[in-house]
């Protein structure tokens, strides 16, 4: 067995697509994560000029100032230029003709009409080539908005500090507490902490258990399957295979969660407490033992490319369920619904995985789902040694499943 | 060393193996023959313990299968069963391994039979990156690294040059003497002719000849012709006297209903060919093969015509 665990694990990992998804998956996540916001972030180099209709005679200057005073270009210059347009003496037409022609012509990047009643129903009209620009649009709006609430409270005679008073948000500061004493935590950072081990497992189930059924399917498509089990026994075989892997999936989680918490200490963040780690680790690792059982399951009696790839996405989508469900079982993480999802051992460890650092669950359910984990684990992997046995030699064609209930009764 | 009594298996609906038995005896080789298809391979890896028989015993030494069991067998199964994306060495020795062999002595072992098949260059070498013949050879030496009792091999000639087919031959016979007990798999009869102790026909699932190849042969008789010629022999069948005929370019094989008209018969063949060689002979293996398994597929076809 562990001959057969060194084997998988050994060869695996000097593989070069090993080595290449050790470096190439948190690249890509972090690109994924910082990339567009680099590129929606990037200041503009050169200022913008944008045409204004103010139909109300007294908007355009206050704009320009109030434009000037907040967004300003790198090198000092005003990042958005004013142009007046005013309506032609024929009609108003005319002149939104003209004003379209500078746009297509290049000559501004828009222009905003302010009608006269836009003090009575706060509504004005961008006219562009680009209106994906949120920027300019979010910005020239919340300009307007404010000149018009300015306008307003002068004119009921408000002071405009009071005002900012009135309007001032409520802050909320959430402590969670906890039996070794209160410790400050914000939602963000357990919703964090819980997404990264649900990802964890994600990831870690989704490479060893592709990795298993393809070795299987590899080893099934040469017939090294019958070498394999003529020299040790196929139970031997199954548990090497599951022991080899995961150990290859942990080493590459390994890698990565050194280098996150190098960087989480660095920048000073706390993930989680130690025991509830621990237990975390627990379910992680009974949860992947439960998955790897199924992959074998299902993934045996596979003996084509593509068929693997149709079962490994199958078995995806269940595991991605939990990642769905994040958000609303974090919010109510004791309602009786998540507490019956909890005892649905696929959903078990991501389950536990949330409600753990959120609000600590009983001891007594703590020992009952893991206590159920360790049941279906052992039975799946029970039923895998079983299906393995039998369906390893199966070529060409797909058992049925009443030929499966046969493996397990063999 | 190895006895198979009446072990049967069924696919569903189809029989592979029905009710064979044969025994594999230390220093012999035993051939399993039989078309494609017979249940040659079902049969090996029912030996193999890779697949159990539906009902029927198989022992080793007397004994049923045990762990023990699996270190005394080894196996080449028909498409060599080797990783592809592996170095040599590095297969050869997680096989040794499985084994339980000690990765020292592994190693010798290795070196000494990569030696012997020429192929200590490729030792570092990715196996896909291996000739068909060479991946074979590699096939054979996992199969018989841990020096086992009983070996078995399922085609193992398939894929070699005559070179290297002269050479497994020769290994074959030296396990042999060495004492070990040999089963191999074919459809080609001559290997099995000028190897086997004993044979064990079989076709559609069932042993339809088995025994050694000495008494067997003699069970045929002496009433085969073997004729060397030049000319058109396509009328032989249809002579007086022949049972059976195979017939090809320059060479046929008479079996004759008796033997009391040979000379009658050399006579008539003699007026309208060129006739280099006439010689009673002992059947080959290949003539009883057609005609075991000849005559069973022509019945069947016939069947299959009334049905």
């Amino acid at each position: 067995m562990f001959v057969v665990a060194r084997w998988e694990y050994v060869e695996k990992i000097k593989s070069k697509a090993f080595i290449i998804s050790i470096v190439l998956i948190p690249v890509i996540m972090l690109a994924m994560g910082v990339v567009p916001g680099l590129l929606a972030s990037r200041p503009d180099t050169d200022s913008r000029k944008i045409g204004v209709f103010d139909k109300t005679a007294e908007l355009f200057h206050p704009l320009q100032e109030y434009l000037d005073k907040r967004f300003k270009l790198p090198d000092g210059k005003p990042n958005y230029l004013l142009i007046p347009l005013a309506d032609t003496v024929n009609s108003v037409k005319e002149g939104k003709n003209l004003a379209d022609a500078l746009v297509m012509a290049g000559d501004i990047e828009g222009y905003v009409i302010i009608p006269k009643t836009i003090m009575t129903d706060s509504s004005i009209e961008y006219r562009s080539e680009n209106v994906g620009n949120i920027r300019v649009t979010d910005r020239l709006t919340g300009a307007i908005r404010y000149l018009v609430v300015q306008h307003k409270l002068h004119e009921r005679g408000i002071d405009p500090v009071f005002a900012k008073e009135l309007t001032s948000p409520l802050e909320m500061k959430t402590i969670k507490l906890s039996k070794t004493g209160e410790e400050e935590s914000g939602f963000a950072q357990v919703f964090f902490t819980a997404y990264v081990f649900m990802m964890m497992l994600l990831f870690l189930v989704m490479t060893s258990g592709q990795l298993l059924v393809r070795s299987m399917l590899e080893e099934k498509s040469n017939r090294v399957v019958e070498v394999l089990v003529s020299s040790c026994s196929p139970t031997d075989l199954m548990a090497g295979k599951i022991l080899g892997l995961s150990g290859l999936g942990l080493t590459q989680m390994g890698i990565w969660a050194i280098i996150g918490i190098a960087i989480s200490l660095k920048f000073g963040i706390t993930l989680i407490a130690l025991p509830s780690a621990l237990l975390l680790l627990v379910y992680f690792i009974l949860g992947y033992l439960l998955y790897a059982g199924i992959f074998v399951t299902v993934g045996a009696p596979v003996s084509t490319e593509q068929e693997a790839q149709q079962i490994t996405s199958y078995l995806t989508i269940i595991l991605v369920l939990p990642v769905a469900l994040a958000l609303p079982v974090m919010q109510n993480p004791n309602s009786s619904l998540v507490t019956i999802l909890t005892y649905f051992p696929l959903m078990t460890p991501t389950m536990m995985a949330m409600r753990i650092p959120i609000n600590m669950p009983s001891a007594g359910e703590i020992i009952a789902t893991i206590a159920l984990l360790v049941v279906s684990a052992a039975g799946v992997i029970w039923a895998a040694g079983k299906i393995f046995r039998a369906a390893i030699l199966v070529y060409g064609k797909r058992p049925t499943i009443p030929e499966l209930f046969r493996f397990l009764r063999a | 060393m190895l006895k198979v009594s009446q072990i049967r298996k069924q696919y569903s609906t189809v029989v592979a193996v029905d009710g064979v038995s044969l025994e594999a005896r230390r220093g012999e080789i035993l051939g399993l023959l039989g078309p494609n298809g017979a249940g040659k391979t079902t049969t090996i890896r029912m030996i193999l313990n890779i697949i159990h028989p539906d009902t029927g015993t198989i022992t080793y030494d007397g004994l049923p299968f045990n762990e023990a069991v699996r270190n005394v067998i080894g196996y080449l199964p028909e498409e060599r069963g080797l990783y592809r994306k592996n170095k040599l060495l590095n297969a050869i020795m997680y096989f040794a391994s499985l084994r339980g062999i000690a990765s020292d002595e592994a190693k010798r072992r290795a070196y000494d039979w990569l030696k012997r098949f020429d192929l200590l260059n490729y030792y570092d070498r990715k196996i896909e990156e291996l000739s068909k013949g060479n991946q074979q050879k590699v096939g054979f030496i996992i199969s018989v690294l841990h020096d086992p009792q009983l070996v078995i091999l399922d085609e193992p000639f398939s894929g070699l040059d005559p070179i290297n087919q002269i050479m497994l031959k020769d290994i074959l016979l030296e396990l042999k003497r060495q004492g070990k007990a040999v089963i191999f798999s074919t459809h080609q009869m001559d290997h099995a002719e000028k190897l086997c102790d004993t044979i064990c026909l079989i076709n559609t699932g069932k042993v339809v000849l088995e025994g050694s190849l000495q008494e067997i042969k003699s069970r045929y008789g002496k009433n085969t012709i073997q004729i060397i010629y030049d000319g058109d022999g396509s009328f032989m069948p249809t002579l007086p006297g022949v049972k059976t005929a195979h017939v090809y370019e320059n060479y046929a094989e008479l079996v004759l209903n008796s033997t009391n008209h040979q000379s009658q018969l050399l006579v008539e063949i003699a007026q309208k060919l060129d006739v280099k060689k006439f010689e009673k002979v002992e059947p080959s293996l290949n003539a009883i093969f057609l005609e075991l398994v000849g005559a069973d597929k022509k019945s069947q076809m016939k069947n299959g015509d009334i049905l």
